[in-house]
């Protein structure tokens, strides 16, 4: 650890830390706009400059002050040193953030950056969350003294997804770094030189693009960039962001369990955004992730429970459908029922299934389902999982706590499936095509019961449909592919009258007379510890945002 | 009159100097074999340092103490010659490379020999294709002699040479500017530290030498510290007890160009004066010496106040101006400060590599500002303050004394200022060239004020008279700045 003196704080930080990072830690801002924590340090936007003290030259040893030149917060690190080395006898480094050169240097690079930028906040995007817009104010001056001609580079279509408003642009290349180095795709560049730099992908003589921003990660320049040049088409003009609620969760994507915040208002979903984790995705997340929640605010949405009248689905009340349920359940023998469980849902709703399934319906044949896998995509800093469903892990132990760790997958479910008289299917999530030895298998199903949220393949085969719940309006906990539990919460109210899975599984079993009463998803959390093993901890106030890893 | 003192360029002339066959007659390679011989790698960097040879590129960094920042237990380490020469009014290296390669291969084997360095790039340019062409030639003939390749001449050291063309960017002459140049990036310079000497070329340690740094190396070693001393002045520094030397030694390829009457390049021992320079430049052309840039655009301007300069390193330094790189541009009475501050701004706006905030979006502001006041519309306010005194009707009253605020000048010293204050020598940028672009702006602005203050009164360029035009030394904010040469005394 190392032991420094930041503007009057002696304060403790460790080895190897910036500047930035270490005020950052005590609440004290450094501005700065090239460096972010998961990037190089090219030091090339010259706003985060602090003072630092050492030894004056040719003054008598023991004299210290201001260094001629100020340094990069984002450059300069500190760490401790030899006794000998010490400034004031015990500091390792003494920096002032607040001195007057800091703050007129301050004031004078964002007069630099103002130059060219255009004031058009009132319609950008960014406005808001902007980082030029807030130093402006607490750093900046309040006119700006430029009198020439503003230059105006083109707005660009990048990919996708992606736009670039060059005028924006305050050219701190974190875009470029992030293709660079955490993508590995480098699709980002600078053309032209001085004043005129302007970031663009590749292209032939006559403009047209030869490779577009398009890969997996690409939407996370968005998000990097300080200012409102790169914007997402997907959440263009949509909302400004101060009037979106935000709420910490897990990406449902993959397996990986990007940490995310999910920002939304009443009406849905707006858009999802990364959450710094350490261990799991760093500052990142994919495309397929962020752009994969549209489902949530889809207008098909099961809001009602189904019946099967006739050959065609109409929509009931709950009582009704769990009453046919009920009915169904309790006219067959516990063998020649199969219920499946979801890598979608939580481990609550895994958990109350399982209960379900085991303490009411006695039957031990339980199955798993998920998303089809898709294709593992590796990048230099970052993976994308084959597995698309956010909790294979945690639905596989929980499924088989009680069932000594059995649980059925692929070829054999499907094979049981095929030979049951009732199965009971929770899906969640995205709509889930289904093969044809899937299809063959329910088809000959008697009685089948699908809880799911969006009409799909599977629910058309159903002779009931329960609406369930998606990721955003429920409580509970995943587990990771690398064995972390983490939260996700509750954003928006479920549409109509869906309700979270295990919920639903709870009511079914009360008609069937089991002893299932939970109030709460931490409930449930809680009655995991105690009864699953390895998820002794994994309590929803031991996760908190962070999550923990399994032992 | 001062003689030229040709070292460097002794055999400049010889035809066919160029070829191996030639060179070798001139006593081409004998230094080098001499270092063999006779000494040790590290004596000949000792050498290097007594000799008191400082780079000749632009900064004055002792080279001897260059040499002893590099670690010699990381392997491999690279020479980097720079003969990227584009700093304007600079034209010594091309003749060196067209004409004399040969010097240049040997000085670089010296290097290599006295630092064990196996591997040189030679940034050449991109314009100077005959001195490419000539590099290349001399440098397959040295391979053929044995003089380049494996175990070169029995040392048991390789010593191979790569020539590689620039792109045409001034800041690729940034010793950092062209290591990223040749590792094949965007010619944009790097935060230092670390410097070169530690992380350099593909990261590792990194000698950059200007090319006519490297030409003296066979002449320290061919004729020992003791006579390459004898050129020069060498200054103490009284900030030390006793006082440190502080050594100018050697000659100076001095590129004359301007209103004199024989502009080119004079090999002349460091610490002559400008008026002494201008002599044997065949003299002014025009009446009077109006200013002289000592080293390459980007260096301070002097004014016909200040021609008893003597031009070397530390002399310069304390005039708050540079030797650089030699460049000397000589101005008569009929130049205009304003059109030629507008030139070099449109250059260095040019030339901005656009890295860095304060340079890339300063320096084309700055050139703004001064075509404003070229162009005639510089802003300019009479305000009147109140001021009690006998009034024109001869009672007390209020005298309304007025003055002119000349908001672009003030406005073009703060924006200079703010990419780099000269005043405080500080830089807000990554490199040095934020302070070539404020250097200039301010100094020509400070000195020759009633010229940029004509030009916004008047609403057009005003040439005015030498003496009316510069300020002088006693009201020159820049000479109060100046530090006073008590701190160094002559050891001579």
């Amino acid at each position: 650890m190392a032991f420094i003196k930041l503007n009057d704080l002696e304060i403790e930080v460790e080895d190897g830390t910036n500047v930035v990072e270490a005020a950052r830690q005590h609440d004290i801002e450094v501005p700065h706009y090239c460096y972010h924590p998961g990037l190089s340090r090219p030091a090339n936007c010259r706003m985060c400059l602090v003072e630092p003290y050492g030894p004056i030259p040719g003054a008598p040893p023991g004299t210290i002050g201001p260094a001629r030149q100020l340094a990069t917060g984002c450059t300069l690190t500190v760490r401790s040193g030899p006794p000998e080395r010490k400034l004031e006898e015990k500091f390792d480094a003494i920096i002032r953030t607040d001195s007057d050169r800091v703050i007129k240097a301050r004031e004078d690079i964002l007069e630099f950056l103002l130059v060219h930028h255009p004031l058009d906040c009132p319609v950008c995007d960014q406005a808001g969350e902007c980082d030029l817009q807030d130093f402006s104010y607490r750093h900046g001056h309040d006119k700006s003294r430029y009198l020439e001609v503003k230059n105006v580079p083109p707005k660009k279509d990048l990919g996708p997804d992606i736009l670039l408003y060059s005028t924006r642009c305050i050219v701190c290349t974190r875009c470029i770094r992030f293709c660079d180095e955490v993508s590995g795709s480098g699709e980002l560049g600078l053309i032209n030189r001085g004043s005129h730099d302007e970031i663009d992908i590749p292209r032939s003589h006559e403009g047209t693009p030869i490779q577009l921003l398009d890969n997996k990660l690409a939407g996370n320049v968005v998000d990097i960039c300080p200012v409102g040049a790169l914007i997402s088409k997907d959440f263009l003009f949509k909302s400004r962001p101060w009037f979106l609620e935000k709420t910490d969760s897990i990406c449902t994507g993959c397996s990986v369990g990007c940490n995310v915040t999910v920002e939304y208002k009443a009406d849905g979903l707006y858009r999802i955004k990364p959450r710094f984790h350490e261990d799991i995705n760093q500052h990142w997340m994919c495309d397929d992730g962020r752009l994969g929640y549209h489902y949530v605010n889809s207008d098909d949405r099961l809001q009602l429970p189904q019946k099967r009248v006739d050959g065609e689905l109409v929509t009931t009340q709950w009582a009704e459908a769990l009453t046919l349920i009920s009915d169904a359940l309790s006219q067959v023998e516990a063998d020649e029922i199969v219920v499946i469980g979801s890598a979608q849902g939580t481990n609550e709703d895994n958990y109350v299934l399982q209960q379900f399934a085991h303490d009411v319906l006695k039957t031990t044949q339980l199955g798993l389902i998920g998303q089809l896998p898709g294709e593992e995509h590796k990048f230099p800093q970052f993976t994308i999982e084959a597995d698309k469903n956010p909790n294979t892990a945690g639905a596989r132990t929980i499924l088989g706590s009680a069932n000594g760790n059995v649980v059925l997958e692929g070829d054999t479910l499907w094979e049981k499936v095929a030979s049951a008289k009732v199965v009971y299917l929770v899906n969640g999530g995205p709509e889930r095509p289904l093969q044809d030895a899937e299809r063959d298998a329910l088809e000959k199903v008697g009685f089948l019961i699908v809880q799911d949220v969006l009409p799909s393949e599977v629910t058309q085969l159903a002779d009931v449909v329960l609406p369930g719940t998606t990721f955003a309006e429920k409580d509970g906990t995943f587990t990771n592919s690398s064995g972390w539990v983490q939260r996700i919460r509750k954003t928006i109210d479920p549409p109509g009258e869906a309700q979270a899975d295990w919920e639903i599984t709870q009511q079914l079993a009360k008609r069937l007379g089991g002893e299932i009463d939970y109030h709460f998803a931490g409930e449930i959390a809680i009655a995991i510890a105690e009864n699953v093993e390895g998820y002794g901890d994994a309590t929803h106030q031991n996760i908190g945002d962070a999550g923990i890893k399994l032992t | 009159m001062v003689e030229e003192r040709r070292i460097l360029y002794e055999h400049l002339d010889v035809p066919d100097i160029n070829t191996f066959d030639v060179y070798r007659q001139h006593e081409g390679y004998t230094r080098f074999e001499k270092a063999i011989a006779e000494y040790q790698p590290e004596e000949i960097a000792d050498m290097v340092k007594d000799a008191g040879l400082k780079g000749r590129g632009g900064a004055g960094f002792s080279t001897g103490e260059k040499w002893s920042f590099v670690p010699r237990d990381i392997e491999p380490r690279y020479l980097c010659c720079n003969a990227d020469e584009s700093e304007p009014g600079t034209f010594s290296n091309r003749y060196v490379l067209e004409k004399n390669p040969h010097l240049l291969i040997e000085g670089i084997l010296i290097c290599c020999f006295a630092m064990g360095i196996e591997t040189t790039y030679v940034y050449i340019r991109g314009e100077f294709t005959l001195g490419k062409k000539m590099l290349d030639a001399a440098i397959k003939e040295a391979y053929e002699q044995g003089y380049l390749g494996e175990n070169v001449r029995g040392t048991g050291q390789n010593i191979n040479i790569y020539t590689h063309p620039g792109a045409g960017a001034y800041i690729c002459g940034e010793e950092t500017g062209l290591i990223e140049s040749l590792e094949g990036k965007r010619g944009q310079p790097r935060n230092k530290p670390p410097f070169p000497a530690v992380q350099g070329v593909f990261m590792k340690p990194t000698v950059v030498q200007n090319v006519e740094t490297l030409c003296n190396l066979p002449f320290i070693v061919g004729n020992g510290v003791e006579w390459y001393t004898q050129m020069g002045p060498t200054y103490g520094d009284a900030r030390f007890d006793p006082p440190k030397a502080d050594p100018n030694t050697g000659t100076k390829l001095y590129c004359i160009s301007g209103d004199v009457n024989e502009p080119g390049v004079y090999e002349l021992d460091l610490g002559l004066t400008c008026t002494e320079l201008i002599e044997v430049a065949g003299g002014l052309r025009g009446e009077e010496v109006k200013a002289v840039i000592p080293g390459g655009s980007s260096a301070p301007i002097l004014t016909h106040y200040e021609l008893d300069t003597r031009l070397d390193f530390t002399s310069l330094t304390l005039a708050k101006s540079m030797l650089g790189s030699g460049g000397i541009i000589v101005m008569n009475e009929t130049r205009n400060i304003v059109d030629c501050l507008l030139n070099i701004m449109k250059f260095y706006a040019h030339e901005s590599c656009g890295q860095c905030t304060p340079c890339r979006w300063g320096t084309p502001w700055v050139r703004d500002i001064v075509q404003r006041i070229a162009d005639g519309e510089g802003r300019q306010t009479t305000i009147t303050r109140p001021k009690f005194g006998i009034t024109e009707s001869g009672r007390w009253g209020d005298t309304g004394e007025t003055e002119e605020i000349y908001e672009d000048l003030d406005l073009l010293e703060s924006v200079a200022n703010n990419i780099a204050n000269v005043d405080t020598m500080t830089w807000n940028t990554i490199c040095v060239f934020g302070i070539a672009v404020s250097w200039p702006a301010v100094s020509y602005m400070r000195k020759f004020r009633p010229e940029f203050e004509a030009a916004i009164r008047e609403g057009k360029l005003v040439t005015l008279p030498v003496a009316e035009a510069t300020v002088p030394p006693e009201e020159n904010y820049a000479y109060q700045q100046r530090i006073i040469p008590k701190e160094m005394t002559d050891l001579e």
